[in-house]
């Protein structure tokens, strides 16, 4: 078996008294389209922050194409090839569209800082390359006619895509989304499982959804794993995860658990 | 700044003309004029730290302080060994010195600027301020205590080399250096980081570099104004640079807009200008200055200058 | 030892004053988030008051000396809410930065407004306690210190009373836990806020007064260091903490006598300074605060 792309082996994250993640294990292999799901509080944006060097766990281990996270800060995990975007939509107030997915290319940057003093060819041609692919993501998801404009003014569903196309200008190997279903409209919805799946195809890497939205996580996620109380209770398939009575009791309490069944 | 260099040079060539007709302008209009070329060096190089980067820091007056003891102290016990009796007043020799001199200061302050950066990682808002300006008074006490530097009763003697062309020339580098920077992509992450410090840290850039880079490019400027403001009053003192001196830059980078260049620089020439106008009721002026300030922050708490959208980038 | 000893009174009564001031900073912190830098004048404006009250008293007894305190914690308190409600209330919504400049720019109005009324030179403070040395088994100390060291102690004991056992004391923890879940449950927040400023600043006062009495002369310019110094033991106890704030006071009198005491004298006003470098950065939640975690 080839080396997984991540692996969560026994981690757990506290707070205080709260254990937030337990004992989590999770295994994501190369290009898979993974989803993560459980009831609200259950510690999916924990394990999140987890991957993403946020929070560190109290025990177990994090790694990365072989490689363990272990005190990464979050910029370093991000280099690593881990990008991700945010439950709560977090955009840079004072920028740009444009200006977002270009700052965002800083990690594949050809010239040194002190070289923006000279400005000499080099630098110049870099930062026109730099716009250059910048406009080309913003072209490839619609954000071309927003370029200049702030980022804060973007209608909610742009502002969702703007985050994906920032995260993708780190040229990931690994992209989370945590919960980019949130506060969208049906249509929204659906053109949200196809911009998902074209990423996932087209930009050639591993893809890790954290949702509440079940059309969009059973439309779209070969694999799901379900957490609840922290605790992973399932994992597979999504038609097996429909079915399987641990997570219909998680959702909907043990009373309901029949009722859901004929549903 | 589609020419960037070609604005440096503009102003370059502005300061010369200055400074060959100095000697017809009212040496007092000529002091004004200097006094507002440093108070434009320093309110540029706080609003790359406090502005643009976001790092609120009340200890400016501190790296000037450095700055003003470490190049005063070149040209004072290094000077005269360097140059001997030969030099020519206002020579090359001389100018080459007070440009090393300058330098120093600026270096000086600058590795003072990544001490102080440090603490910055961990903290924010209103702790940062407190401890910036912690930072200045243990600066203050230090050269309160350093006999070799003159201790409390300051370095006198200082020789008077800071001319217009001087300052002209520090402030255009300032703002070019600190334009330059915030225009390239790389200088996108100080906005970045100030915007929001875990989006910063989730597209890759590493915010506590960032806040470093800004002190240290900062107090670098600033201990350059401090070499300036030595050599142009010919006498400092650990009280010149105190808590107040600090806040005076302070103010002048909130007016100016924070992060707005152009508004820092109006709002540095205004409130150097303002004590002059308000000479003849010089009882008053404290109290007026305050009310200004109180009034300012009610009525326009986004500063006096700042009516632009977010400025489009370069097309490619 | 008798040195030792000698030292601790001094620091302590030193530390008093610290800690009435910080008082006034930790609860506006605690309501409003900001570090009220205008505080520190309050502190003098209450020295002045006691100043101008002290000829109306009769001088050097306890009763006038208690009359001239609670006169000068009257005009501070009624200034502290004057200063509230015309250049903070206004900024409730603005961002911390705009409302931290508007307090430097009110802490350098009341200076320069109070240079014009008082004179910038240096003022003498009458006696409005029986003066008295006093020595006991070798220690020297003068009755002022005692008065300082029991006023202080009787005023924070008052405060604790209040915030813990008073209807308004109650608001006023439910403000600075959580203002949006006060104001759900009927509290009016702008009056808590009212109220705290005046409880701070009243403390301010009584300590402008009873730092005089202990250093006879005053000035416009006194409060700054000691408004500072006084935030940065707020700091040291815990920020929005009141017995923390007490005990940071006490902490950072005690630690600047000694050095004061010592070969380092000199460097006696940075100490302040290093200890809030040095907890900032290892124990930012201080002796008695709560560490936060924030949220993503």
């Amino acid at each position: 078996m080839p080396t997984p792309l991540l692996q969560i082996s026994q981690a757990t994250v506290r707070f205080g008294g709260l254990t937030a993640v337990d004992a989590l294990d999770l295994t994501l292999g190369e290009r898979e389209l993974v989803g993560l799901i459980g009831p609200n509080g259950a510690g999916k944006t924990t394990a999140f922050n987890l991957i993403t060097g946020l929070y560190a766990p109290v025990s177990g281990t994090v790694s990365f194409a072989g490689r363990p996270l272990a005190g990464l800060p979050p910029h370093r995990i991000v280099a690593a090839g881990i990008a991700r975007t945010f439950q709560n939509i977090r955009l840079f107030g004072s920028l740009s569209v444009l200006d977002h997915v270009r700052v965002a290319g800083n990690l594949h940057r050809a010239t040194a800082p002190w070289q923006a003093l000279l400005r000499g060819r080099a630098f110049q041609e870099n930062e026109a390359a730099m716009t250059r692919r910048a406009e080309e993501l913003l072209a490839l998801f619609n954000l071309e006619r927003f370029r200049d404009l702030p980022a804060r003014s973007l209608p909610y569903g742009e502002q969702r895509r703007l985050e994906i196309v920032r995260a993708l200008a780190t040229r990931p190997r690994l992209l989370l989304l945590d919960e980019p279903a949130a506060g969208l409209n049906p249509q929204e919805k659906i053109e949200l499982v196809a911009l998902i799946q074209r990423v996932h195809r087209e930009f050639d890497l591993t893809l890790l959804l954290v949702e509440h939205s079940m059309k969009v996580v059973m439309g779209v996620c070969q694999r799901i794993a379900v957490l609840d109380h922290g605790k992973k209770i399932a994992e597979g398939p999504p038609a097996a995860i429909r079915r399987d009575p641990a997570v219909i009791e998680a959702y909907l309490g043990p009373d309901q658990a029949t009722a859901l069944f004929h549903h | 700044m589609r020419h960037p260099f070609f604005s440096l040079l503009l102003a370059l060539v502005l300061g010369g003309i200055v400074s060959a007709l100095s000697d017809r302008i009212d040496p007092y209009n000529l002091d004004v004029l200097i006094g507002v070329g440093i108070n434009v060096v320093l309110a540029v190089s706080l609003n790359l730290i406090a502005g643009h980067t976001g790092q609120f820091s009340l200890g400016h007056a501190g790296f000037m302080a450095v700055g003003a003891y470490a190049a005063a102290a070149v040209t004072i016990f290094l000077g005269p060994r360097l140059l001997g009796d030969a030099a020519a007043p206002g020579g090359l020799a001389e100018n080459a010195l007070f440009g090393g001199a300058l330098l120093a200061g600026g270096l000086a302050a600058a590795a003072t600027g990544l001490l102080v950066g440090i603490p910055s990682l961990r903290l924010r808002g209103d702790y940062l301020a407190l401890v910036t300006l912690g930072f200045g008074e243990i600066i203050r006490v230090l050269l309160q205590n350093f006999e070799p530097l003159g201790g409390a009763l300051g370095l006198n003697g200082i020789p008077a080399y800071t001319t217009v062309a001087w300052v002209v020339t520090a402030g255009a580098a300032t703002i070019f250096t600190v334009g330059c920077l915030v225009r390239s992509s790389y200088g996108l992450g100080f906005l970045a980081v100030r915007d929001d410090e875990i989006a910063a840290s989730a597209a890759g850039l590493d915010p506590a570099r960032y806040k470093v880079v800004a002190f240290t490019v900062g107090a670098f400027f600033a201990g350059i104004a401090g070499g300036l403001f030595g050599h142009f009053k010919m006498t400092i003192t650990p009280s010149g640079f105190d808590f107040s001196r600090s806040i005076e830059i302070v103010v002048m980078v909130i007016l100016g807009g924070l992060g707005n260049t152009i508004g820092v620089v109006l709002a540095a020439v205004l409130l150097t200008l303002l004590p002059e106008f308000l000479r003849p009721v010089a009882e008053y002026r404290l109290v007026l200055y305050s009310l200004l300030l109180i009034g300012l922050m009610l009525a326009r708490p986004q500063g006096l200058f700042r009516f632009r959208t977010p400025r489009p980038a370069p097309r490619a | 030892m008798t040195e030792f000893l000698q030292q601790l009174v001094n620091g302590l009564s030193l530390g008093a004053i610290y800690a009435l001031l910080a008082l006034g900073y930790t609860m506006v912190y605690g309501v409003l988030r900001f570090i009220n830098f205008a505080h520190s004048d309050v502190f003098m404006v209450g020295a002045f008051a006691g100043l101008y009250l002290a000829p109306l008293a009769p001088g050097g007894s306890i009763l006038g000396g208690l009359l001239v305190v609670s006169g000068a914690m009257l005009a501070s308190a009624l200034l502290g809410v004057t200063i509230e409600r015309l250049a903070y209330r206004p900024l409730r919504q603005a961002p911390t930065l705009n409302v931290l400049i508007t307090a430097i720019g009110v802490s350098c109005l009341l200076q320069s407004a109070g240079q014009l009324i008082f004179g910038a030179a240096p003022r003498s403070f009458p006696v409005i306690f029986p003066a008295r040395a006093l020595s006991v088994g070798g220690l020297d100390f003068s009755s002022n210190q005692v008065v300082v060291l029991v006023s202080a102690a009787a005023l924070v004991v008052g405060l604790r009373l209040i915030v813990f056992h008073t209807r308004m004391g109650a608001a006023l923890r439910a403000v600075s836990q959580n203002p949006r879940a006060a104001r759900l449950m009927g509290i009016d927040n702008d009056v808590v806020i009212r109220f705290t400023f005046a409880l701070g600043s009243a403390l301010a006062g009584a300590g402008g007064v009873l730092y005089a009495v202990n250093y006879p002369t005053i000035d416009p310019l006194m409060g700054v260091l000691p408004g500072l110094k006084a935030f940065v033991a707020a700091i040291l106890g815990g920020i929005g903490s009141i017995p923390g704030a007490a005990l940071g006071g006490l902490l950072l009198g005690l630690v600047e006598t000694f050095v004061g005491g010592s070969a380092y004298s000199t460097y006696k006003d940075a100490i302040a300074f290093a200890l809030l470098i040095l907890f900032l950065l290892f124990r930012p939640a201080g002796l008695l605060g709560k560490a936060r975690v924030e949220k993503v």
